[in-house]
């Protein structure tokens, strides 16, 4: 598979996308997909699937004005295709019905970023516990409150204080 | 009637915290598999955003120590190639020296837990024996036993003179005849063979579907190593032969990763013995202008891909990085699905998991 493959292969199902080529600095080819259309996501992996690829991670960070962007990495035989959607209502399409192998990379993007994959097969939490809130990588988390569950310096004391007592 | 079996999240034959709840019927067969992580998340991912870019190599270099020689490698490929920074000939062989000295010891320690998991304790003894060479070898080269420290951004922070080329062809000597040796012990071990051979399968499809890498992605017959399907540094001169197995159960995982670390004796012989003249790193700090990269290396356990996303700044503006393990967690429900409570803890060794690289 090289990208004019994938390329060809994408044009006959998807009306609007951007394609860059890169590679890397030993020339092994990356393809960079933009979506416009979200619910593309789905006929990429299905693509994908059909050359007997896996998506490898998803990537999720938040923008200047608040929307959200998901980068799926895939694999097709050593071509990286990198596929971005773009997200302004806090969902995506899930693709782990089709590529069962974006099914972590997904569930990490909702617990850490609460955006949520529609159509998930999966509704546990990863890596965090119930009682951390969704979209935990959208905030500022003192150290503190990671490490001992206190930060503000009232709280603080007024268990100092109650140990003296 | 059904039985519910806990291990963990600290047990002591699990290297690292992790939770699995089990579910056996009247023969102790396990019917459902739970996996519950998260007990050694850090998060990372947004610490790497407030350090500049120096800070996060020493960074990477702690996500776990099993594997930390691959995140500085793969995070400094990612850096040069944003950089334009082409790093000399002779640190791209001393980066290859390292990270194949540290696919030995890692992937020799995998199989000694596995011989104490199966109580073939002096075949234990005899490997982690073998490993000691390559322990012994990283403090002298590189002074640390674990976290070697080779990578800088730009190239390597070491070098090797005649004295320590000596030391390093004749420590291989030792330990070249001694893989072999083990792996002939490993494939006809009797009490070994009982509990391994056919124990954890993972077929070939399940394992394309779940996407594992690495060498559970090997004994199932999957060749994805990305020394071979992306070559960087010198792996594509070196062209390493990739070890398949099709018996898809716990015992070709382990015979996988014997032939991994003798082919990565036969590499590090190779490029040592042809060390490339000249520097060992470019003396110029790399400026990072705005972009985006995707870089891949292969650790012992797999496909390590770093993406890192830059706005010119002095910091990354995001970094991601998905190691082997995350995968292939996944597959261990399938693994262990059907097999025996006993050998639950032998399938989970299996995959050789690294938890403080996958939880971050």
């Amino acid at each position: 598979m090289n990208i004019e493959e994938l390329n060809n292969a994408l044009k006959t199902k998807l009306n609007f996308y951007e394609l860059k080529e890169d590679q890397d600095s030993y020339g092994n080819p990356i393809a960079w997909i933009k979506l416009k259309e979200k619910k593309d996501i789905e006929t990429v992996a299905r693509t994908i699937k059909a050359y007997h690829g896996r998506c490898i991670v998803a990537t999720c960070f938040q923008n200047d004005d608040k929307t959200h962007s998901i980068i799926y990495h895939f694999d097709i035989d050593g071509l990286i295709i990198n596929t971005q959607v773009d997200t302004d209502n806090a969902t995506i399409h899930s693709i782990t019905s089709i590529l069962p192998s974006a099914n972590w990379a997904e569930r990490e993007i909702r617990e850490m970023y609460a955006i949520e994959p529609i159509g998930h097969p999966c509704k546990d939490r990863l890596f965090l516990d119930y009682s951390i809130a969704k979209g935990v990588l959208n905030e500022y988390i003192p150290f503190s409150k990671i490490s001992v569950g206190i930060t503000e310096s009232d709280i603080l004391w007024k268990k100092v204080n109650e140990g003296e007592n | 009637m059904k039985e519910k079996i806990k291990i963990g999240p600290f047990h002591p034959e699990l290297e690292e915290s992790v939770y699995f709840k089990l579910v056996a019927n009247e023969e102790q067969i396990i019917q459902e598999v739970e996996v519950i992580n998260g007990f050694i998340h850090r998060g990372m991912e947004s610490l790497i955003t407030s350090k500049n870019f120096m800070q996060n190599l020493i960074l990477t270099e702690r996500v776990c120590s099993l594997c930390s020689n691959n995140h500085p490698f793969a995070y400094a490929l990612a850096v040069e190639k944003l950089a334009g920074i082409t790093v000399p000939k002779r640190a791209e062989a001393l980066r290859v020296i390292a990270d194949e000295v540290k696919r030995v010891a890692s992937n020799l320690f995998n199989v000694a837990m596995l011989a104490h998991l199966t109580h073939s304790h002096e075949l234990m003894k005899e490997t982690m024996q073998t490993r000691e060479y390559m322990q012994d070898l990283k403090e002298i080269i590189w002074g640390n036993r674990m976290d070697m420290s080779a990578n800088q951004l730009t190239g390597v922070k070491y070098d090797l003179d005649e004295k320590k080329i000596k030391l390093i062809l004749e420590t291989l000597q030792i330990v070249q005849p001694q893989l072999k040796t083990l792996k002939e012990k490993f494939e006809t071990d009797e009490t070994l063979r009982s509990r391994t051979v056919g124990v954890g399968i993972l077929p070939r499809e399940k394992a394309l579907e779940l996407g594992v890498t690495g060498p559970v992605a090997r004994g199932s017959g999957i060749n994805n190593d990305a020394r071979v399907k992306t070559p960087y540094a010198l792996y594509g001169e070196l062209k390493p032969k990739v070890s398949l197995r099709d018996e898809c159960d716990v015992h070709a995982r382990a015979i996988v990763r014997f032939e991994d670390a003798i082919e990565a004796v036969r590499m590090v012989k190779d490029v040592i013995t042809n060390l490339p003249e000249g520097t060992t790193y470019v003396e110029k700090k790399p400026q990072v202008p705005a972009g985006e990269i995707t870089v891949r290396v292969e650790a012992p356990r797999g496909e390590l891909l770093y993406y890192l996303q830059t706005d010119g700044s002095q910091k990354p503006k995001r970094m991601r990085w998905k190691v082997p393990t995350y995968t292939n967690w996944e597959a261990l429900k399938v693994m262990l699905k059907d097999n025996k409570v006993e050998n639950a803890t032998i399938i989970v060794n299996s995959i050789d998991p690294c938890i403080s690289c996958t939880e971050r």
